[in-house]
């Protein structure tokens, strides 16, 4: 599908993000009948708005904004860093925040954290990690995960993990402690490089509204 | 055992082009090709390695990671091309050095940068170019844009936009704020970045006045036609980005003259590695193409790490891209060149050699039957083969 010159395409990224990023949209007027992440269409379009909304699974948020797939999209700022795709990051949408951390069970804590030095480190955020260790002259050995990287240490796969923290009820719950913090990370707009040059009224305009609307709800 | 079956892989990043991609590809360097020679601007070609110094000295070695590097048998570092106005730099300090300026180089080569393949770009990609050396003026700034869009035009392209910005525009704002240089290191680099969100906090983190701190944030906003550049007077205050304007509006005036200015906007957010370029700087888009067709601008200190000052300014379009690009608009495709198939009886061999001669003199295209064959297995061949005449000496 490519994005027609008069539409805007706009992907959601499925799970927490994704009710709170079209709450968002419906604010500044913009939504589409049926928009859920649990919906079977993936593609939901407001033909009167002319705007079309991609149900994305979360990880290809990035590229399908990055090859023009999606004019914008939404997306956690961890994601984004891991990705490393070529995009703008218009905006901080400010909800979904966390922060990327390093922890290590609790029992096992050494002294300062070049001790960790070529352990095992359990990640969905190999890229991230690897930038952070290599400030310090670290090299590890990064174990790429998809999910519940908490079991990493506790099944004996690695020394310690990498990941995003809300509230820190899941590491304690696994006797994991936070040992190093590594970035914060909220939701972000990002838009196609191309589409922010030839779409630019647009993205601007809606841009400014999404503004107008966070900062309402800073003040409320 | 059981033989292996063999798969004949090809490396990372490479590809092949078959007879259909490989006519396309052709039919548009020959038209480039034809529209360069028309403007005056002579092909040269380079060797497809240099040496990884001449490579990297200066200002461009920000792609020095990316490159493809190999040992010679001295074990000096070589480095496949990842980009041509390098070795036109080398060029133009070393063999050129004596030609009259302004001196007009144009090129169609295959470069090669390690990166991750993206649409339009594998690790060997082909581009188009010219470089424009010796002079400083609006005028030759003007003449690079107006070339580059013909080269669209030409191509078959109708839909696209050219965005035209000028560093000295960004640079002046920093330095009218009066940003210590880490500060501009790390402003460049968050606009390098396309990062708004971080060029946002940073400058909130200023100590500069509020109207300053609009202005800065601003400038990747600043997108529009001619009435923005009036409008970005009012926030140049300093002599250096308003002669960055200044600059821009007699490009436009001239981008007017020669009849082109319909596809330019004005983009003075647009950013392309800052240390490299020193004036003008611009990209084309096309819908559906989620990359830049086309970029260039003014980069006068090149030259001058090859001990050569010589200001110069030029452009590098993506051949691949704008293959993707004329097909997603539904340009028709050259078509490969199948006119008649030529067979024959037995004894007449001499006979077909001759008639081969006489149509492709004509400038049909033939294939001639390598042996003689019935007039049924002559057809067989010419549908086969997808000719679209067959001739038969009976």
């Amino acid at each position: 599908m490519q994005p027609t010159e008069d539409y805007l395409t706009v992907a959601l990224p499925k799970g927490k993000l994704f009710g709170l990023a079209a709450d968002l949209f419906a604010q500044i007027g913009y939504t589409a009948e049926g928009l859920s992440d649990k919906s079977r269409k993936l593609i939901i379009s407001n033909d009167a708005k002319r705007i079309r909304f991609i149900v994305a699974k979360t990880a290809d948020v990035p590229t399908y904004v990055e090859y023009g797939a999606a004019d914008l999209g939404v997306i956690g700022k961890d994601v984004l860093v891991e990705s490393r795709k070529d995009v703008y990051e218009l905006l901080d949408l400010g909800f979904g925040k966390c922060h990327v951390m390093m922890a290590v069970p609790r029992t096992q804590k050494r002294a300062r954290l070049a001790d960790y030095a070529h352990t095992r480190v359990a990640t969905k955020f190999p890229h991230i990690a690897e930038q952070f260790f290599s400030q310090y002259g670290m090299q590890m050995e990064y174990i790429k995960m998809n999910g519940s990287i908490e079991l990493g240490p506790i099944v004996g796969l690695s020394e310690s993990i990498v990941d995003i923290v809300e509230t820190g009820t899941t590491l304690r719950e696994n006797n994991l402690e936070e040992i190093a913090y590594i970035m914060d990370a909220t939701a972000r707009l990002i838009a196609n490089r191309v589409s922010f040059k030839l779409k630019f009224d647009r993205i601007n305009t809606m841009v400014q509204d999404l503004r107008q609307v966070l900062a309402a709800q800073a003040n409320a | 055992m059981e033989k292996e079956k063999l798969v004949l892989e090809i490396p990372y990043g490479t590809r092949d082009f078959l007879f259909q991609e490989a006519a396309c590809k052709r039919d548009l360097e020959t038209r480039l090709a034809a529209t360069f020679r028309r403007w005056g601007y002579d092909e040269v070609v380079t060797p497809t390695i240099e040496y990884l110094d001449n490579l990297t000295l200066g200002s461009s070695h920000a792609l020095e990671p990316h490159m493809i590097k190999l040992f010679d048998r001295a074990n000096r570092t070589l480095a496949l091309r990842h980009e041509m106005t390098t070795p036109i730099a080398r060029l133009a300090a070393s063999r050129l050095k004596d030609e009259p300026l302004p001196l007009k180089v144009s090129y169609i080569s295959n470069v090669f940068r390690y990166e991750q393949t993206q649409t339009g770009r594998q690790c060997e990609f082909y581009q188009a170019g010219v470089e424009l050396m010796g002079s400083t003026t609006a005028a030759a700034d003007a003449e690079v844009i107006a070339l580059a869009i013909r080269c669209l035009l030409e191509a078959g392209l109708q839909d696209f936009t050219i965005c035209l910005g000028q560093v000295e525009f960004v640079n002046g704002l920093m330095a009218q704020y009066g940003l210590t240089a880490a500060e501009q290191a790390e402003l460049q680099e968050a606009l390098e970045q396309r990062n708004l969100v971080a060029l946002e906090a940073l400058v909130d983190g200023l100590d500069i006045s509020a109207s300053g701190k609009a202005a800065l944030k601003r400038l990747p906003l600043l997108n529009g036609g001619a009435e923005l550049l009036q409008s970005a007077y009012a926030m140049a205050l300093n002599e250096q980005s308003r002669r960055a304007l200044d600059n821009l509006s007699e490009i436009y005036r001239l981008l007017e003259a020669y009849g082109v200015a319909q596809y330019v906007r004005f983009d003075l957010g647009i950013i392309r590695d800052l240390s490299y370029y020193t004036g003008m700087v611009f990209e084309g888009y096309t819908a559906g193409l989620g990359y830049p067709l086309v970029g260039g601008g003014r980069y006068d200190r090149l030259l001058s790490d090859f001990g050569n000052a010589c200001p110069a300014t030029g452009f590098a379009l993506g051949i691949e891209r704008l293959m993707l690009a004329l097909s997603s608009a539904g340009c028709p495709a050259p078509q490969a060149d199948k006119g008649v198939y030529l067979g024959y009886a037995p004894g007449q061999t001499a006979q077909a050699i001759a008639r081969a001669a006489e149509l492709r003199a004509a400038g049909q295209s033939v294939e001639v039957a390598l042996q003689a064959q019935s007039e049924t297995e002559a057809q067989a061949s010419q549908t086969a083969k997808g000719y679209a005449e067959l001739v038969y000496l009976a």
